[in-house]
């Protein structure tokens, strides 16, 4: 998968280079905001990943300018500012993610997956992993044809993990798709909602979907 | 320490003080005019008047018996040494009787009014000087008539009143002056004990204070203010200075030992399991760091309230949600945790950072109450209008002598050593509710046993109902 890294500390630029190429990406890197957007334009990348704070032109013009000129490309801004304004201020701009700085390496990894796996699917009404199916208008789950009885939050829990499903997802991706949160909770909180979906989804068959990636998250694969 | 000169004329007093003088000055010029309207000027009116008077009794003795009626009647009339002077003379101006020898004034073509000085001897042959005013005309077919008053005493008095105006008028512009300048020296001095005191706090004295003089006048109020003002900042720099030297003493320690860890590891012999795990530990100290960085940058931006776009906020929805979101965990953990919230608590507030406040205050209570403990939130709406969160553990709580103290940045009670934190949770809740114009109190919670419990209250404006 091709990514378009545009990102003015070289030393930072470096570094995810040399993680989003061990993650099996073609990186392509620019320097500065004009650079990036006319490598952007002329591109063909499945991802980019834009710095908020750019010299030249700042990344949230970036993308505003990009979505006017018709490039769909999934955007994830990098930004310092992560407050609850900034943040809206991007994705309003018209970037699909947003990640905060400082951030780990995983997280960075897990989303830029996502985002390439997330795009124009269109609307869906059924989900399936396996042997287990989601039915987004009955609002029912089944596994192996046996109904499930989930609370409305691990619902919505599940669907995002299905969405999702072979590739890891971070806790805090859960905790800003999932609940809306843009905090660290102190507790492992999420550990704990995800294990009780689990015994639902998985304590009665063989096999196991709902995995456990330490140190980074989950993965639910069939 | 006198002003100089070129500062004290630059001064605003001094300035005023020149106002004043061109006012004085205008009002006596105004005064003197009116004076001299009101006195010398209607003498000379009157006197004026009857002159007309006498020069058209002339005129018609000229009218009716010519020019040697005329002549007769002014020989007579000088004769009579009545308040009038006469002088009647030829087409060419020599003078063919009267006062004078030669015609004081020349007549132009219609008659008109004429004022002189003049000099004469009185009745006792002393020559005087006098000054008058009459009419002065040709008469038909050609005579020149001059007929005059002597204005005698008040012309005398009217000058003097003059000269006395313009002394007064010339006195009151110099004291005017010179009170200005005793004035704009006074002012300036009062100014510059103020600004002394700006100059030695900016040289880095924050304890210094503007002398109040106890007059309350607007230099002592300008001072207060002043003084109010530097005692603010002393406060809001020590503040700072504090949280400054606390971050630097929380960052040191995780660096420092972050450090360490990284040093013997370069320092010992390859080991890849051991080597691993001083990474693992030296990105948790480096978590630690950035946590409290993150902390600390969030704290200042909501303290900074300007930012911050407050909008509608459902509060009861927010906090069933994180009761619903911590609760497994706290189950899990072998605490019990409830909510007992009212319907339809609206704020105007900021989403995230209500939802952040209310989810450290849950955290805080699950973190100190013991395994087998309660925690409960309870949000109602008060009979005052204002709705109140209560956070309530059964844990060991904060003795009311130190309650004031954990609301502080960075306070830590010695029994919280051992837990994880970085001491700014609740300043942030705290800082939170005053951006959302409430307060957070500490109190007691539910007790339980020996233990009294903590109970933080968020007590915030609702929003109007629709």
């Amino acid at each position: 998968m091709r990514v378009l890294l545009v990102e003015d500390d070289a030393e930072m630029a470096d570094t995810l280079r040399a993680s989003l190429a061990e993650d099996e990406h073609e990186v392509d890197h620019a320097g500065d905001g004009e650079t990036g957007e006319s490598m952007a334009l002329n591109g063909g990348y499945d991802v980019i990943v834009l710095d908020r704070m750019l010299p030249k032109k700042q990344g949230v013009a970036i993308v505003r300018d990009l979505r006017e000129k018709g490039v769909s490309t999934p955007v994830l801004i990098l930004s310092a500012l992560h407050d609850e304004d900034h943040r809206v201020e991007g994705l309003n701009a018209g970037a699909n993610d947003y990640l905060g700085k400082p951030f780990s390496t995983r997280e960075l990894l897990a989303r830029v997956r996502a985002l390439w796996h997330g795009r124009d699917r269109g609307p869906q009404t059924q989900l399936r992993v396996g042997d287990l199916e989601m039915d987004l208008l009955a609002r029912t789950v089944k596994r192996d044809g046996k109904k499930l009885d989930l609370q409305p939050r691990e619902f919505r829990l599940l669907e995002y993990l299905m969405r999702h499903s072979g590739q890891t997802v971070t806790r805090k991706m859960l905790l800003e798709n999932v609940w809306d949160y843009h905090f660290d909770p102190q507790t492992n909180v999420i550990d704990v909602h995800i294990s009780r979906l689990r015994s639902k989804i998985d304590r009665d068959f063989a096999q196991t979907l709902l995995h456990t990636v330490r140190g980074s998250g989950y993965r639910l694969e069939g | 320490m006198r002003p100089r000169l070129d500062s004290l004329l630059r001064t605003t007093t001094f300035r005023l003080a020149l106002v004043q003088a061109g006012v004085v000055l205008s009002f006596v010029v105004l005064m003197l005019g009116y004076v001299y309207f009101a006195t010398a000027g209607q003498l000379i009116r009157d006197s004026d008047a009857l002159a007309d008077q006498e020069y058209a009794t002339l005129e018609r003795a000229y009218a009716e018996g010519g020019m040697r009626r005329l002549n007769q009647e002014v020989v007579e009339r000088a004769a009579r040494q009545g308040p009038f002077l006469y002088v009647l003379a030829e087409n060419n101006g020599t003078v063919v009787t009267g006062d004078f020898q030669q015609l004081p004034a020349t007549p132009g073509e219609t008659p008109e009014r004429v004022a002189f000085n003049f000099e004469r001897l009185d009745e006792t042959g002393a020559p005087a000087r006098g000054r008058a005013s009459g009419r002065i005309g040709r008469l038909l077919n050609g005579p020149i008539l001059l007929v005059a008053r002597d204005l005698g005493d008040s012309a005398v008095i009217a000058g003097r009143i003059t000269r006395v105006l313009f002394t007064v008028a010339l006195v009151g512009v110099v004291v005017s002056i010179v009170s200005g300048f005793i004035a704009a020296g006074q002012a300036a001095r009062l100014a510059e004990g103020l600004s002394n005191t700006a100059r030695e706090v900016m040289a880095g004295d924050l304890s210094r204070r503007a002398p109040v003089r106890g007059s309350g006048d607007e230099f002592d109020e300008l001072a207060g203010s002043m003084n109010a003002m530097l005692d603010r900042i002393e406060q809001l720099v020590q503040t700072t200075r504090t949280a400054g030297d606390a971050i630097a003493h929380d960052l040191r320690s995780p660096l420092t030992r972050f450090r360490q860890k990284l040093e013997v590891a370069l320092e010992r012999p390859a080991d890849s399991a051991a080597d691993r795990e001083a990474l693992r530990n030296a990105l948790d100290e480096a978590d630690r760091v950035l946590d409290m960085f993150s902390a600390v940058l969030k704290l200042a931006r909501v303290e900074a309230a300007g930012n911050w776009r407050l909008e509608r906020v459902d509060a009861s929805e927010i906090l069933r949600e994180l009761v619903e979101f911590y609760e497994p965990a706290a189950e899990e953990q072998g605490r019990t945790l409830r909510g007992h919230v009212e319907d339809g608590l609206l704020l105007r507030g900021e989403h995230g950072l209500f939802t952040q406040a209310v989810s450290n205050l849950i955290e805080n209570a699950l973190k100190y109450t013991p395994e087998g403990g309660n925690v409960e939130v309870r949000a109602v709406r008060r009979p005052d209008g204002r709705i109140e969160i209560d956070v309530l553990d059964d844990g060991p709580g904060v003795p009311p002598a130190e309650r004031d103290k954990v609301l502080e940045r960075f306070v830590r009670l010695e029994t919280a050593r051992s837990t994880p934190g970085v001491g700014l949770g609740l300043s942030l809740v705290s800082a939170v509710a005053r951006l959302h114009k409430g307060g957070l109190h500490l109190r007691d919670g539910l007790s339980n046993g020996e233990r009294r419990g903590l109970g933080a209250a968020l007590v915030l404006p609702a929003m109007a109902a629709r």
